[in-house]
């Protein structure tokens, strides 16, 4: 019953959802983050810090913060990871060189307790640059398939040319209503 | 002594946790199985079919059900995926493959994923139920088409005799899941898989 009537009322009402976006830097979170608030390519500098933005889309405010990438301030992150419910983490697919880095630090991230229960979305970004690495290699590369006990997902995204990004948030919205 | 009697009880009363990997191609109804499984053998409701989106990684669902404690790895059917499929045999007790039996047109593909999945090493021994999904559709193929559409009549099905059956069902109406299921979790805990050491989950 109790069930029933909180699946009824999330039907009306925004739900929230703390969302944080990850990745080293130049892979495209900024862009990505504006692409997903006002629809378009914002030119940025690199973040050095956070910006935060909320986007609703599907009855779910995101709030969505996206959080320099830089050697330098990642030991920040963990700053953010409180009462997080799931993590956008961004691969520049063409950064063939640096995947490697990429991967140690998404395993950083699985790691971390405060993050158990986050869901865990991978966007294979800059999908419009030759010699970007297909879905499957990028999952392939970063060790996706030692995820046992909790979802993921994985998109071909390129901020720049808008694609895929919306479809990442569906599997979040329908994944975040579980 | 307390907790030596304590240990010793709750080693008798535990559950054995089983994975088992749903696999088959893209549109086949596995997360809609895995869901509609979560309805009928939990408390908890699982997602219904039109908030459900394509999936391109893992879902897991949990439950306790016929005396054990399953885990269901869903992993995502489109080609480009699928070769994800084998980083999870080697840790899975038994293999549900799925089938979209309304589909004809796709039942030669079918085939040849599930021959891919059947001649894996890593699943030596796994029980494998198939699914032949979608039997509320109209003119479905019933059991035998899909037995014969995918060799299990010819000696085809997981190597080394394993124990494989083809269970007509429907994701949407519920239909044979949790008979399917039951058969095989029944199966793997008479098969040497079930020693299968568990790898700690990330």
């Amino acid at each position: 019953m109790g069930i029933w009537l909180s699946r009824m009322l999330s039907y009306f009402g925004d739900r929230e959802a703390r969302i944080l976006v990850l990745g080293l830097d130049n892979a495209g979170k900024t862009t990505i983050l504006y692409r997903l608030q006002v629809g378009e390519v914002v030119s940025t500098i690199p973040t050095i810090g956070f910006n935060v933005e909320t986007v609703t889309y599907k009855n779910i405010k995101f709030q969505v913060w996206d959080l320099g990438g830089q050697t330098s301030i990642r030991p920040y992150w963990r700053c953010y990871y409180p009462n997080t419910q799931a993590i956008i983490y961004v691969v520049d697919s063409s950064d063939v060189e640096r995947i490697g880095i990429s991967r140690d630090e998404f395993h950083a991230i699985l790691a971390e307790e405060e993050l158990r229960d986050a869901l865990l979305l991978v966007y294979a970004n800059k999908q419009d640059l030759p010699g970007a690495l297909s879905e499957a290699q990028v999952a392939e590369a970063l060790g996706l398939h030692d995820i046992r006990g909790r979802p993921w997902a994985i998109y071909k995204t390129s901020a720049i040319k808008g694609v895929g990004l919306f479809e990442g948030l569906d599997w979040l919205s329908s994944n975040l209503q579980k | 002594m307390f907790s030596l009697l304590y240990g010793f009880v709750e080693f008798v009363l535990r559950r054995e946790e089983f994975r088992i990997l749903f696999v088959g191609l893209d549109k086949s109804g596995k997360t809609n199985a895995v869901e509609r499984l979560k309805t009928l053998l939990t408390d908890s409701l699982g997602l219904e079919p039109p908030r459900i989106v394509p999936t391109v990684g893992l879902n897991v669902g949990r439950m306790e059900a016929f005396g054990s404690n399953l885990v269901l790895w869903d992993l995502g059917g489109a080609a480009g995926l699928r070769s994800i499929w084998d980083k999870y045999y080697s840790d899975s007790h038994a293999v549900v493959f799925v089938v979209d039996a309304s589909n004809r047109g796709r039942l030669e593909e079918a085939k040849a994923a599930f021959d891919r999945v059947m001649g894996a090493r890593d699943l030596g021994g796994a029980p494998v139920l198939v699914l032949a999904n979608k039997q509320d559709a109209e003119g479905a193929a019933g059991l035998t088409e899909v037995a014969e559409a995918l060799g299990l009549a010819g000696g085809g099905g997981p190597a080394g005799g394993a124990p494989c059956i083809v269970q007509p069902a429907s994701a949407h109406t519920g239909l044979g899941l949790a008979e399917g299921l039951k058969w095989l979790v029944d199966a793997v805990k008479k098969s040497p898989r079930r020693r299968l050491v568990t790898r700690a989950a990330s």
